[in-house]
C-alpha cells in the first residue's frame, strides 16, 4: 500500500500538473486560433489597459453593480473562490510535502483556522447545490453534470476535513483526498472548471469592447 | 479502628502506585519536540526499541543517527550522542539545507516507502 501512496503523492502529482498545463495551453491556443479565423475584427480593438481594468474591477467584491443586486450569492461566491485557492495553497500539510520533495516552503495557515475555512468551503458548495435546485432561473440552466462538478470540488475538502480529524478510515480518507484533488486539477482544462481561464478572457474581450468602442465601463 | 483505617488508606495508596507502575508499560512513547516552536500536530508516536526490533535495526544505528560532512555521508560513524536539532536547525542554513521538520519526515518516510512498511501519512504518526 505504501508503494501506491508513494505513486499518488509523487509521480501522479507531476502527471496531473502536466495534463493541467498542457490542457490549458491547448485550449487557450485553440480559442485564439478560432477567434482569429472567425472574429478577427476583435483584435483591432483589443486593449491591455481596458482588459486589465475590467478583470481588476470584477475581482473587487461588490464593485460591479450587478453583484450588489444579489449580495448573498456574490458574497458567498467571492469568499468561496478565495478560499478554494487559499486553503490548499497555505495548508501546512501541503507545504510540508512540498518542503520534503522540492525544499520549498512558505507561510502557512494555522491548522485550526484552516479547519474552519474548510468547513466554510463545504458549506458554500452546499449553498451552490441548493441554489441550483431551488432558484428557477438557475435550475433552468442546470444539467446533472453540474452537481457532479460540485461533488468533485467538495470531495477533496470533505475528505481532507475527515482525515485531519482522524475520525474513521484514515488511510482511505487520505487516498480519496489525494486522488480527487488530482482529478480536479486534471479536469480543469476539459470541463466547466475552465472558467478559471475563460472568465478573465471574456472579461478582457468585454472590457476591450466597452472601453475602446463604446467608451463605457463594463461593471 | 484508627489503625484499620490507616491500613485501608495505605492499601489504596499501594494499589494506586501499582496501577501507575503497571500502566507505564502501556504509556504511549512520543518524540521529543522541544526543539520546535509553535507545533501544530501532536508529537509522533515512536517507541525507539520496539521500532528497531521490528525493523531489524538493532546494530545499524547510523541509518538514522548519521554523520554528514557537508553533503557527504561519513561512512562508519554514528551520532547517537547528539540531538537531531544539533545539526538540523528550524530553517535552512548554509551548513545544512535540510531543516529539522523535513529531516524527521524524510528520515522516517523514505525508509517506510523503500521497505513498503510503516506509517507514511500525516495522521499515522501524528495521532490525535
Amino acid at each position: 500500500m505504501n508503494a501506491f501512496i508513494d505513486f499518488i503523492t509523487g509521480p501522479m502529482v507531476w502527471i496531473s500538473f502536466l495534463i493541467f498545463f498542457a490542457g490549458v495551453f491547448i485550449r487557450v491556443f485553440r480559442l485564439a486560433q478560432e477567434a482569429n479565423s472567425k472574429e478577427k475584427f476583435m483584435f483591432s480593438y483589443f486593449s491591455w489597459k481596458y482588459s486589465l481594468r475590467s478583470i481588476f474591477a470584477w475581482l473587487v467584491p461588490f464593485l460591479p453593480a450587478s453583484t450588489r443586486q444579489s449580495p448573498v450569492f456574490w458574497g458567498i461566491s467571492y469568499l468561496f473562490h478565495l478560499l478554494l485557492f487559499m486553503v490548499p495553497i497555505f495548508l501546512l500539510s501541503h507545504i510540508v510535502l512540498l518542503e520534503e520533495s522540492l525544499g520549498w516552503s512558505w507561510i502557512s495557515l494555522n491548522d485550526s483556522i484552516a479547519d474552519v475555512l474548510t468547513v466554510l468551503v463545504i458549506l458554500a458548495l452546499v449553498f451552490f447545490a441548493v441554489r441550483r435546485l431551488n432558484v428557477p432561473e438557475v435550475k433552468f440552466l442546470t444539467r446533472s453534470s453540474d452537481y457532479l462538478f460540485i461533488l468533485i470540488v467538495a470531495l477533496p475538502f470533505l475528505t481532507g476535513f475527515l482525515a485531519y480529524h482522524q475520525f474513521f478510515f484514515y488511510r482511505t480518507m487520505v487516498i480519496i483526498h489525494i486522488l480527487t484533488g488530482e482529478l480536479m486539477l486534471i479536469l480543469i482544462p476539459f470541463t466547466r472548471f475552465f472558467h478559471m481561464f475563460l472568465a478573465p478572457i471574456s472579461r478582457a474581450y468585454t472590457g476591450s469592447e466597452f472601453g475602446n468602442v463604446r467608451q463605457a465601463r463594463d461593471w | 479502628m484508627k489503625t484499620k483505617l490507616l491500613l485501608i488508606i495505605m492499601g489504596f495508596i499501594l494499589l494506586l502506585g501499582a496501577i501507575g507502575a503497571y500502566s507505564q508499560d502501556e504509556e504511549i512513547v512520543v518524540m521529543d519536540t522541544s526543539a520546535f516552536e509553535n507545533t501544530q500536530r501532536p508529537a509522533s508516536v515512536f517507541d525507539h526499541d520496539i521500532h528497531n526490533e521490528m525493523a531489524g535495526l538493532e546494530d545499524d544505528c547510523a541509518i538514522c543517527h548519521h554523520v554528514y560532512d557537508g553533503k557527504t555521508l561519513v561512512e562508519g560513524e554514528s551520532s547517537e550522542d547528539s540531538y537531531c536539532a544539533d545539526c538540523h536547525s528550524l530553517s535552512k542554513t548554509a551548513e545544512n539545507d535540510v531543516p529539522l521538520r523535513a529531516a524527521y519526515h524524510k528520515r522516517c518516510k523514505s525508509c517506510h516507502f523503500e521497505t513498503n512498511k510503516g506509517p507514511v501519512l500525516c495522521g499515522e504518526c501524528h495521532k490525535n
